[in-house]
């Protein structure tokens, strides 16, 4: 029988193994779910600040878990709430709050802030009002900004001048754009050897850069009062869309093909390209990586000056503990208070969406040292939501899809656009039979 | 037995050996209790972890929600139908139709070629074994993460070298009709290493006397591989078919890390498919029924591959 006694003996090892010890009382423990998005060290500097927290309230353990890149992120968020176990804080993207709110996995924040004595105008009053549509959903608050972008125009200006162009006078609207590209290209016979400017399209930025051109022509990428629509097969953005395949089919200054973002920050950085049009997140990459000097400016315009805001909220999923609940809330007052705020900007290139990090003496020191940084800020006057629907991520995919078989040359700007629409009305389909047509 | 005595025989003998079967089997069973108990660990596991997730799937595939609030009922086959009727399913399954073959048969002919250069032992095929293994080491999505960069347009290291032949530059990862190709390559260039391995050792049992007859008997170097090395390599062949099929189905690390399925699903795989399915679409029932229909094939494919080993294995 001595492999009997084995047997149990490991049996019994296992077991002990299986059920690890029960915590005891102490301070309430909560994880925080975050991605990092962008070219960096934001895990490090995360780290540095969720131990500033801990130091700081001892009645909370805050741990901070890295969960990937933003879809990623949403991901591991839903899982762990299929679980059971939703982390106490996640820092989401900020376009998917809308679909998570749908799929009822938030925690409204209105209770929370009437808790503090405050109200929502007033909480929400401290965050510049462009980031506000993508934080509230049907007049509730759902989540805080925490760090956000705007798509910017990033100039070569040793190129520039190189050119003959004045890079202390960046061009402002389409047709200067097209003529800086135009003298910014050189060519080697038919071989181009400097392209004008590069424009990223891969999954995700492509959608992004879409809005940000649309809205440059006027237009808008999906109704922002309700998630059942986008507006594909519009003129503004047929307009945007055609621009686009002019420069690179007509105007010849831009890459062929779909490029994706570190592509084009490479080719830039590698003075490949002259221009470039991507994130204020990319800013600090920039700053430290290019031996030559470089300016950043507004996206231009054709009918009007707009862009979309990008970046993350804090968000807490729905079904949280009580306490978890009341921890969480004072983390995430606490990393979106305005010395956190600017801290974090500084720091990753965001810029800080708490309007009084502004008036902070660091962050007063940095912008007079860093001016490029200023620009992202001032941009903001005219920035926009961020789109946001019912499975935003598949109707998104509608309009790249075909965005990328334009740059590459298999489709034509108008069917393109038309075949978009009609595969998002398809997956915008169940949202709407439940909401905009479901009639009395 | 005759006709002419029907069914009475069996009905009267019958009882005896059942009881006899029984103890038998009881017998056995207690012998291999010790085995069995031994092997109950591990059952718990895959139980909790494998077959437990299997039975998951069969049942999310059968549930679905007609809108975002309403509860999942119970759909039957319909999730099915549905993901057949997908054209972005049907893409993904064409895709990885090209890319399993276009990648199984330039890896497999590479690792034989390279099995027969390297398959005697010395020190210079020994590091040169080692060079070709190294891509197996590394991992795929640090290997996807290299070729990233390798594959970058205008300013990779690819478009470096070959710019200067070409007048226009191929955008490897932004054209839809480069980019499946360009994924393949990586494949390829990561497994070829690794079947190599299995060449090796199915070299090792080609018998020596065998080939020394044929050489004694004027058989050239051609006939020799024709005649002897090919044939004794056939479930060596089998083998390596089978594991390079599976790979090809169930490893997207690339395609998530250089197109997530992009441009314009050009690169989408079935196991990418799914992923999109539960993930972007929220749509476990889908995934659940796309999965199913990827592990039936793939059973069957596996089934017949092996069943066509034995057979062969077994035959005179």
């Amino acid at each position: 029988m001595l492999f009997s006694r084995r047997l149990m003996l490991g049996l019994a090892m296992a077991g002990a193994l299986a059920f690890p010890a029960l915590a005891g009382e102490g301070p309430t423990e909560v994880d925080l779910f975050f991605p990092v998005p962008v070219d960096g060290k934001l895990a490090r500097d995360m780290g540095t600040l969720i131990k500033e927290f801990n130091e700081t309230h001892p009645d909370v353990k805050a741990t901070a878990v890295y969960t990937g890149s933003y879809d990623d992120t949403l991901i591991k968020t839903r899982a762990a709430i299929k679980a059971g176990k939703p982390p106490a804080a996640v820092i989401m993207s900020a376009n998917f709050l809308l679909d998570m709110q749908i799929e009822n996995e938030l925690t409204n924040l209105d209770s929370l802030i009437a808790a503090d004595g405050s109200t929502k105008e007033k909480f929400l009053g401290q965050f510049f009002p462009a980031l506000q549509g993508n934080a509230v959903i049907n007049r509730s608050v759902y989540g805080v900004p925490f760090h956000n972008s705007t798509p910017l125009l990033y100039i070569n200006a040793d190129k520039a001048k190189e050119a003959g162009l004045d890079p202390s006078k960046p061009p402002q609207t389409w047709a200067e754009l097209t003529d800086w590209a135009k003298k910014l290209t050189k060519r080697d016979g038919d071989k181009v050897t400097q392209w004008g400017i590069a424009i990223p399209c891969a999954y995700d930025y492509c959608g992004w850069m879409m809005e940000t051109l649309t809205m440059s022509n006027g237009g808008r990428y999906y109704n922002e009062e309700f998630g059942g629509e986008v507006y594909y097969d519009t003129p503004s953005m047929l307009g945007a869309l055609t621009w686009w395949n002019d420069l690179i089919y007509k105007h010849k200054v831009h890459t062929p093909g779909a490029t994706p973002g570190p592509a084009v920050s490479t080719s830039f950085i590698s003075g490949n390209a002259a221009m470039m049009m991507l994130s204020t997140g990319s800013l600090t990459y920039v700053r430290d990586n290019a031996k030559f000097a470089y300016k950043v400016a507004f996206i231009p315009r054709n009918v009007r000056n707009a862009v979309p805001i990008g970046g993350a909220s804090l968000i807490m999923p729905a079904g949280l503990e009580a306490d978890k609940q009341k921890a969480a809330w004072t983390l995430i007052k606490w990393m979106t208070s305005p010395e956190k705020s600017g801290w974090w900007s500084r720091a990753t290139g965001y810029f800080a969406p708490n309007m009084a990090a502004y008036k902070t003496p660091e962050m007063v020191d940095f912008l007079g040292k860093n001016p490029d940084a200023k620009t992202a800020v001032e941009q903001l006057d005219v920035a926009k939501p961020w789109f946001a629907t019912y499975k935003t991520v598949p109707v998104r995919k509608n309009l790249e899809d075909e965005v990328m078989l334009v740059l590459n040359g298999k489709k034509q700007p108008k069917e393109a656009l038309a075949a978009a629409q009609k595969a998002a009305d398809e997956t915008l389909k169940p949202y709407n039979a439940e909401t905009s047509l479901k009639l009395p | 037995m005759s006709l002419a005595e029907p069914a009475a025989l069996p009905v009267a003998t019958s009882a005896a050996p059942r009881l006899h079967l029984l103890k038998r089997f009881m017998g056995r069973f207690r012998a291999s209790l010790p085995a069995y108990l031994l092997l109950l660990p591990s059952l718990v596991f895959l139980a909790l972890f494998t077959y437990g997730a299997m039975g998951r799937v069969f049942v999310d595939a059968l549930y679905q929600r007609a809108t975002p609030k309403a509860p999942v009922r119970f759909v039957g086959l319909d999730n099915i139908s549905a993901v057949l009727a997908d054209p972005a399913f049907t893409g993904a399954v064409t895709n990885n139709l090209i890319y399993a073959v276009g990648t199984a048969v330039p890896s497999i002919a590479l690792a034989l070629l390279f099995a027969l250069a390297l398959s005697r032992t010395h020190a210079v095929s020994s590091a040169l074994r080692a060079a070709l293994f190294l891509p197996v080491l590394i991992p795929m999505v640090a290997a996807s993460a290299l070729f990233l960069f390798i594959f970058l347009p205008n300013v990779g290291l690819l478009d470096y070298y070959i710019g200067r032949l070409l007048p226009v530059l191929p955008n490897w990862l932004g054209d839809p009709d480069i980019a499946l190709y360009a994924i393949m390559i990586i494949t390829i260039w990561k497994n070829a290493g690794y079947y190599m391995l299995f060449f090796l050792a199915g070299l090792q049992a080609v018998p020596e006397d065998v080939m020394e007859a044929a050489h004694l008997d004027g058989a050239g170097p051609y006939m020799r591989l024709r005649h002897i090395i090919l044939p004794e390599l056939k479930p060596t062949f089998l083998f390596v078919t089978v594991i390079a099929t599976l790979n090809a189905v169930t490893q997207v690390d690339h395609v998530f890390v250089m197109t997530q399925g992009g441009p314009s699903n050009a690169t989408n795989l079935v196991l990418f498919y799914i992923y999109q399915q539960a993930v972007e679409h929220y749509d476990i029932g889908k995934a659940s029924a796309a999965t199913l229909l990827t592990l039936a094939a793939l059973m069957g494919l596996t089934a017949l591959s092996f069943r066509t080993m034995a057979n062969r294995e077994g035959g005179p």
